[in-house]
């Protein structure tokens, strides 16, 4: 039962045929866990914080510096230092106090993935590197836990929405880690807003899977370059020999 | 025989004419496999992460059959 209070702060999501008071309450009883508070972490955090999805789990092993200023919008230059998990907890509660969040300060590592992920309803790989987005993928296949996978660089994004059992994987599409030649944000740079977009891509799929309303980004991984203002589409099966999810693997579900 | 090429995120400053998933129409030797194409377009091996033949992922050795939709994307790993 929503307070009254509630039923203002929420009153435009109340409204979104597809949500309602129902909606709403399902969203307060959800919960989203962010790997990584970071570039997609922050603006991923602060939508599902404002819009009331009431657990939110964050992990993220750093603390804030300057570099990350420029684009990660939940640390301010007065948290230089402090854990990047506790800067982003003050935040979205201040913002919100109706919600619960879990902080961890640390990796997330294959000896707390499972139980941590266990905890949540969703997922938002909001990580910076292959190895971790390819723990989260196993477990969470393993696991049947929906997450969303988003990555940036330079002026360019991609997300894709994993169901397991219902499309593809990350590792149908992404087979191997990329080599050491591989450019990385801090080679090449990245456009602070273009976090901000696939960040609030996500947030939006955390949310639509909660509420149960529209169509995943399921077996479409979404392209997005900032410099001509471009989306792009790209449709993608299950690979039957994908080591994850694949018929021969003992725990894929294919 | 002729391949359909779309390269995303960054790989198109590799390739004229290309643009973020603008269809392009490559001419490639009967028998091509998905790493000769990627080296007559002279991307660097080491900027492709993945490729996509007809919406599935593809091995460089997958010999490529005409009017294959090929897809290449280099890792887009930030986060």
């Amino acid at each position: 039962m929503l307070s009254a209070e509630q039923l203002i702060r929420y009153k435009r999501n109340i409204l979104l045929a597809g949500c309602g008071e129902a909606g709403q309450e399902r969203l307060l009883a959800g919960k989203v866990l962010l790997i990584g508070a970071g570039g997609l972490g922050s603006p991923a955090a602060y939508y599902l914080a404002a819009a009331g999805v009431g657990g939110l789990g964050l992990i993220d092993p750093d603390v804030v510096e300057l570099s990350n200023l420029q684009r990660q919008i939940l640390h301010n230059t007065g948290d230089l230092g402090r854990p990047k998990v506790d800067s982003a907890r003050e935040k979205l509660l201040a913002l919100n106090p109706d919600l619960k969040i879990e902080a961890v300060a640390g990796a997330f590592t294959r000896e707390n993935a499972a139980a941590l992920i266990a905890r949540y309803d969703f997922v938002i790989d909001c990580t910076d590197n292959f190895p971790a987005r390819y723990l989260l993928n196993e477990v969470c296949v393993r696991s049947g836990r929906p997450f969303v996978y988003g990555g940036v660089l330079a002026y360019a994004g991609q997300a894709m929405t994993i169901v397991p059992g219902r499309g593809p994987c990350l590792r149908c599409i992404f087979r191997e880690a990329p080599g050491e030649g591989a450019p990385t944000t801090g080679q090449v740079g990245v456009l602070g807003a273009v976090p901000g977009v696939i960040g609030a891509i996500q947030a939006t799929e955390a949310v639509k899977y909660l509420l149960g309303a529209g169509e995943l980004l399921t077996g479409r991984l979404l392209t997005f370059d900032a410099l001509t203002m471009t989306f792009f589409e790209a449709k993608v099966q299950r690979d039957p020999d994908c080591p994850v999810c694949g018929r021969k693997q003992s725990g894929g579900i294919a | 025989m002729e391949v359909e090429v779309r390269v995303f995120s960054g790989l198109e400053k590799f390739v004229p004419g290309a643009g973020p998933g603008k269809a392009l129409l490559v001419q490639v030797p009967e028998g091509a496999t998905g790493r000769e194409l990627i080296a007559q377009l002279q991307i660097p091996s080491d900027q492709i992460f993945t490729m996509f033949v007809n919406g599935r992922h593809a091995l460089p050795e997958q010999v490529l059959q005409p009017g294959d939709r090929v897809a290449l994307f280099p890792p887009i790993g930030g986060g």
